[in-house]
């Protein structure tokens, strides 16, 4: 009886000893599968049991009805981010999410997203945490930080450090929304003039320049301008504006010194202010080009 | 046994309350190591479990990752048990991601209703990386465009918007609706911050569209109070258009009363405050 107590008493012992160190390694597996960077948050509906089949906790579960499934799923999603692109006018291509900190109180995620608004390209990235309250949570972002590859940088500088330290991050892609519209609006103006006077007016660089150039054949030496720039606010306000700029040998001034010619940019705001940009703009171009009224310059 | 015999019948019964006694032990030490060794499998097969979901979820991740582009193009070969499972999980958590990520960055969530007839639409509001409210629309697309429900608030004019909107433009529509509720809800958030972050001024004056904030600031010299007037004519916008000073007394220092209309126009009030703090216009 002795020897059998002893006996048993070692094999508790080792019992002890093993269901300890399989503690430590199911807790270790516990760590990695939290760290990892998909957590068990996406899990949810079809693909959590498709995780279940694929851990083998379900395995009444058949294939072929998953895969359905699954595809179904895939399918929505897709049509669900269709529509959303289309609504926001911003394509995401992809986000990065590292979570940082995770208790039952509360989140913080690293997290990255790239994407473009027609051909601005942007990279923001920032850090969302998230602390659960009684019956509301509350979501904050800290140390954003915006990379935007695109011309038109230089047009966003102010307001993006402004931003970067309001941490506003809808605000960002309100103003890069209404921006890449201007621009759109913009490249539209220009390239309809350039249509309707092919012989007048010529846009150098790419549909994104902010000029458009006005020459008459017969007076090469002779040249208008039109700086057509878009400018971001602090606040984020988006402003188009347009300048009419000349080109005038000195020959030539000295013959008219005039003031009508020094004063093109001016007389240009007073006929914006009065007929709106785009008729301003054509009236100038037709005062050019010396073509009479509603003729475009195929007709004269 | 012989000590038994010479006690009699007691003695007889202590000898059986102890062998029942030693047996009992040596069953409860049997016991003891069942339970261990249930303990030991129930362990074994936790940890296995880990192990496949671990597994499977490195798998995934792979796949993952060859999906946003960034992954090694040689792992996507793999043929191995289930990988058309993995391929549609990794698809579908992917685009899970973008569409949150479309909420995160404020845009617009849209939910057609009604066999594509309707439109149920989220505005989310944030204010310097906080996310406060949210507010809803629910449209009629045919035949005509009708706001049927919402919980916009009332001083902003959603019907005549909505007159001059058509089907096809509703961005524009929206971006204008979204510019108002943030700079709403921004103005809002600053006063709740003035409240909160400066005791020593007084909010006299407020009203519901947050459109006109009366302020009690004290000069520095004989905390001889000041009314200090911001007044937001440009709804579109969370910082003010006027700013105005009033004082019963001799009028202050009128330098250091431009410098802080400046700084009250250019930056968030509460803001605005602290500087003015600082430069010792106000206590």
């Amino acid at each position: 009886m002795e020897k059998m107590s002893v006996e048993n008493k070692e094999q508790v012992e080792a019992l002890e000893a093993q269901i300890e160190s399989l503690q430590a390694e199911v807790e270790e597996l516990q760590r990695q599968k939290q760290d990892n960077q998909l957590d068990w948050f996406h899990f949810k509906g079809h693909t959590r049991e498709a995780m279940m089949f694929l851990c083998k906790q379900r395995p009444e579960q058949r294939k072929q009805t998953l895969v359905s499934k699954l595809i179904e799923e895939g399918e929505e999603l897709e049509e669900d981010l269709k529509q959303q692109t289309q609504m926001n006018g911003i394509v995401l291509n992809g986000i990065t999410t590292k979570t940082l900190q995770s208790s039952s109180r509360n989140l913080i995620q690293q997290i990255c997203i790239s994407g473009h608004c027609s051909d601005l390209v942007f990279n923001v990235e920032f850090k969302l945490s998230e602390v659960k309250e009684a019956d509301r949570s509350e979501r904050r972002i800290t140390e954003m930080n915006v990379v935007l590859d695109s011309f038109e940088k230089q047009n966003f500088s102010i307001f993006l450090s402004g931003v970067e330290e309001s941490r506003d991050l809808p605000l960002f892609f309100r103003t890069l929304r209404t921006f890449s519209d201007r621009c759109g609006d913009r490249s539209r103006a220009f390239l309809h003039f350039k249509d309707k006077f092919p012989s007048l007016v010529s846009v150098p660089g790419c549909c994104r320049s902010e000029v458009m150039t006005l020459n008459h054949p017969q007076i090469p030496s002779f040249m208008l301008f039109f700086h057509w720039t878009i400018n971001v606010s602090a606040e984020g306000a988006v402003s188009p504006h347009i300048d009419l700029l000349t080109k005038i040998p000195k020959e030539a001034l000295k013959l008219f010194p005039s003031q009508p010619v020094g004063g093109a940019s001016e007389a240009f705001h007073s006929l914006q202010r009065i007929l709106g940009t785009e008729a301003a703009m054509e009236s100038i171009i037709r005062a050019v080009g010396l073509f009479p009224d509603n003729q475009s310059e195929c007709e004269a | 046994m012989e000590r038994a015999s010479t006690k009699g019948v007691l003695g007889h019964l202590s000898l059986l309350e102890t062998q029942m006694r030693s047996c009992r032990g040596k069953h409860q030490q049997l016991n003891r190591t069942e339970q261990l060794k249930a303990k030991v499998e129930a362990l074994c097969v936790q940890k296995e479990q880990l192990k496949v979901e671990l597994h499977t979820l490195q798998r995934l991740q792979k796949v993952r990752s060859t999906l946003d582009g960034n992954g090694a193009d040689d792992e996507m070969d793999d043929d191995s048990e289930n990988a058309d499972i993995l391929q549609l999980m990794a698809k579908c958590a992917r685009l899970k991601d973008l569409l949150h990520a479309h909420h995160l960055i404020g845009g617009y969530d849209v939910v057609k209703t009604r066999q594509d007839k309707g439109l149920c639409i989220t505005l989310t509001t944030a204010y310097e990386g906080i996310y406060l409210d949210t507010y809803h629309l629910e449209m009629d697309l045919s035949p005509k465009l009708r706001i049927s429900r919402h919980d916009i608030p009332p001083f902003i004019p959603l019907n005549s918007l909505v007159e001059t909107t058509t089907q096809t433009a509703l961005r524009p529509f929206l971006d204008f609706l979204s510019q108002h509720l943030n700079a709403f809800t921004g103005r809002k958030q600053q006063l709740k911050l003035v409240k909160e972050q400066h005791k020593s001024v007084e909010v006299m004056e407020s009203n519901v569209l947050c459109s006109v904030l009366v302020l009690l600031v004290r000069v520095p010299e004989r905390k001889l109070p000041v009314l200090c007037i911001l007044d937001y004519t440009d709804h579109s916008r969370s910082l003010p258009t006027g700013v105005k000073f009033e004082c019963d007394d001799e009028p202050p220092n009128f330098e250091q009363w431009k410098k802080s209309c400046r700084i009250l126009l250019e930056r968030p009030v509460h803001k605005a405050l602290i500087t003015m703090k600082s430069l010792g216009c106000i206590v």
